[in-house]
């Protein structure tokens, strides 16, 4: 589905990311993690086209990301409150997506009445802006809206950062559906790591941008990576780092 | 602590993004402030010339003491209007083990720090100095400067206080607003008072008994501490806030669905023009300026009518493609990177630009057809403006929108915003400003009246017929400078 050639980004003569090859096969679900400046969000945006690597290319099904626009029918992503247009209403935003990929507005009610759940009363006809909402709220949306494309890559910088733990075990079981039946191909970054080995078949470990391990997930996976990420300290209970990252 | 305040502010300054990254923005605005400054310091040197030359019979201090309230009322009327609360930039301190005492008193001694405040000091002070210092001794004129400085200290909190409540009651600007301008009316309008005399009732005997300077002393003490009361009482973040908890419903324009996705993206656009502060104000001075002809058509002689309407035809039917066009694609920066990985064609999303310029501009010009009534030729020339609008100036901002690569914050208002302003506003000032008239009026020197208007509206029909050219040319230049531009947007 997604391949990697020697990709690199520079910023300020530092290389925040420097991935030499990556295979990204359909129906897999991968995890990215990494300290914060690890490089996730600058990999994931250029793997959508919006920043300009270095060197190297993406492909998505065998064709450049960079240039292309074929893999936007079935790509959808999420990275930040950067992708949403918060003068509107949640619902017009959900038309407008929906209208993008010539679904109805009825089809898109649709849509929105099987999220009821994932949504908790929080969302709809709530009379409010999407920049009046909550940062957790707005995720919400973010990713409803991926859904709503009904991708066969899914990307999602963070899912789990901000919304509230009911919403956490939703959106895994969400994700796990995703996959499993559907067959989606999902990227999804986070720092928690208990979720993100729940959810994810396949770890990618980043670190300083490069990936300095790709684990497939078994039941030793999480406290490897626990062990990974407590390196230094001298607290025996396993660490989690859940701090929300900005850019 | 209130220095240590300062120097945050101070960096905040300096190191803001908006403030203009590159020296040469610094200069030109650097260049304009004091320009402006200039323009008040002579204004305030010669006043006593001017008031002689607009009141030959009076003295020229019973004009000066005349127009001091006068002036007075219509700088409270503007900082009603354009002062900006100094408000949430206590945000990060609340929590923190600072007296509210000191951050209310900071936040009432910074907003001394305005120009409405310096202004009277550069018109007065010269005048002050010069006559009164000169007829009525040092002593008088100390007072007088006292006198002023107090009015312009109680003015500052009092259009302030009026802002804060505002903020919490939408009505109450609408009232102060109102009993302002009646106030005035009241005087220029149905002469009931004089406001020249009240003034001079108060200064011209501020000459004799100086201890009346304890007036707008006292009322200043007294304005701030009523301000700073205020303020410690509703050190509060929602209360600071500016934010409106309304309902908001979604919104639907039923006669934009014809177009598909490009009348969704118009939708989208309008949206954004309704729902944010700065845009908004941009839309909406494009109705006041089509009232602009009223100042350039007083008096129709045919010989040079033809050349204002030109002028001022473009800017009736093209206002809103020039000040909101100028800034395109920042409006949309907060969520870029959204349309970007969006499956929308870029194309479309131009296209989208056009037609929103294309119908606020028929707008403009159907608004501006009652000039007829000065002459029909009016709104001939205005037509060929519009079509020359339509076609040839909104092809020129689209291309300098794919050069403009600066946020915007929609959130914030548009008097003396300088977020978003780059070289490239000045430079596409130059093409708009100019095109017109390199063909207008070589033509018309020699000689021909239509001649260079069928010209004018000829080009603009030509741009028109081929906006599919230029979509293709501008989609393609807009690939090439995408990532700048992402980039420029994400740089909050």
């Amino acid at each position: 589905m997604i391949s990697i050639q020697n990709l690199t980004k520079v910023y300020g003569g530092a290389t925040v990311v420097n991935v030499p090859h990556l295979e990204i096969n359909r129906g897999e679900s991968v995890g990215l993690v990494g300290n914060n400046g690890a490089g996730k969000t600058t990999l994931f945006r250029m793997m959508l086209d919006l920043i300009r690597p270095e060197t190297g290319e993406v492909l998505s099904n065998g064709e450049l990301v960079a240039g292309h626009e074929a893999w936007k029918n079935y790509t959808a992503s999420y990275l930040d409150e950067g992708f949403l247009i918060d003068y509107l209403t949640p619902e017009e935003y959900f038309y407008f997506i929906g209208g993008l990929h010539q679904q109805t507005q009825a089809h898109v009610d649709d849509f929105l009445a099987s999220q009821v759940d994932f949504f908790n009363g929080e969302i709809l006809k709530k009379g409010k802006y999407i920049r009046d909402l909550s940062k957790g709220n707005q995720s919400k949306v973010g990713i409803a809206s991926c859904l709503l494309q009904k991708p066969e890559l899914l990307m999602l910088d963070e899912p789990f950062a901000n919304i509230d733990p009911s919403t956490q075990i939703r959106l895994k079981n969400v994700l796990k559906d995703l996959n499993k039946r559907q067959g989606v191909t999902t990227l999804i970054s986070s720092h928690d790591l208990s979720h993100i080995t729940d959810v994810c078949d396949r770890i990618l470990l980043m670190e300083k941008g490069k990936i300095i391990k790709d684990i497939s997930t078994n039941s030793s996976t999480l406290g490897e990576l626990e062990d990974y990420f407590a390196v230094g300290q001298s607290a025996v209970s396993p660490v989690k780092i859940d701090e929300e990252e900005n850019h | 602590m209130i220095s240590v305040f300062l120097q945050h502010e101070l960096k905040s300054f300096w190191r803001s993004k908006n403030t203009g990254k590159s020296i040469a923005v610094r200069i030109v605005l650097g260049i304009f402030i004091l320009y402006l400054l200039l323009c008040a310091l002579g204004a305030g040197f010669f006043m006593d010339g001017i008031l002689k030359h607009y009141f030959p019979k009076q003295d020229v201090i019973v004009s000066f003491c005349g127009i001091l309230f006068i002036y007075y009322l219509f700088e409270l009327l503007s900082r009603v209007q354009l002062q900006e609360l100094p408000t949430l930039k206590v945000q990060p301190y609340l929590q923190l083990p600072v007296k509210r005492n000191s951050l209310a008193r900071y936040l009432a001694v910074t907003s001394l720090i305005s120009t409405f405040n310096f202004l009277p000091l550069l018109l007065f002070v010269p005048f002050i100095v010069k006559v009164i210092a000169a007829k009525a001794g040092g002593g008088v004129a100390i007072i007088f400067i006292v006198a002023i400085l107090g009015i312009s200290v109680f003015n500052n909190y009092l259009a302030l206080y009026v802002k804060r409540k505002a903020n919490l009651n939408a009505l109450i600007f609408f009232v102060a607003n109102m009993v302002l301008i009646l106030f005035a009316l009241g005087d220029f309008l149905w002469h009931l008072y004089s406001i020249s005399a009240i003034s001079y009732l108060f200064f011209g005997h501020l000459i004799n008994h100086p201890v009346l300077v304890l007036v707008p002393l006292v009322l200043a003490v007294a304005m701030y501490f009523i301000n700073f009361s205020y303020l410690k009482q509703n050190l509060y973040l929602e209360e600071l806030s500016t934010r409106k908890t309304t309902y908001k419903s979604s919104t639907e324009y039923p006669f934009l669905n014809r177009f598909g996705m490009v009348g969704d993206l118009v939708a989208n656009e309008i949206k954004l023009i309704l729902r944010n502060k700065r845009p908004n104000s941009a839309f909406k001075m494009g109705f006041i300026f089509l009232f602009y002809g009223l100042i350039f058509y007083r008096n129709p002689s045919m010989k040079n009518l033809d050349g204002s309407a030109v002028f001022a035809g473009m800017f009736m039917t093209g206002f809103f493609i020039i000040s909101y066009g100028q800034y395109m694609f920042s409006w949309q920066a907060a969520h870029f990177d959204g349309l970007l990985v969006s499956k929308l064609n870029f194309t479309d999303f131009l296209r989208a630009k056009y037609l929103l310029f294309t119908m606020v501009s028929t707008v403009a010009f159907l608004l501006t057809i009652p000039y007829a009534y000065l002459s029909w030729r009016i709104v001939l020339v205005h037509f060929v403006m519009y079509l020359w609008n339509i076609g040839v100036n909104t092809t020129i901002v689209l291309f300098f929108a794919n050069r403009n690569a600066k946020r915007i914050d929609l959130s914030k208002g548009a008097a003396f915003n300088w977020e978003g302003v780059g070289a490239t506003q000045w430079i596409m000032s130059i093409p708009i400003m100019l095109a017109p008239f390199i063909i207008y009026l070589p033509l018309r020197l020699l000689g021909y009246p239509n001649v260079p208007l069928v010209v004018l509206a000829g080009i603009g029909l030509i741009f028109i017929f081929s906006r599919s050219f230029w979509l293709k040319k501008l989609t393609a230049n807009f690939y090439k400078n995408k990532f700048k531009i992402a980039e420029g947007f994400r740089n909050k």
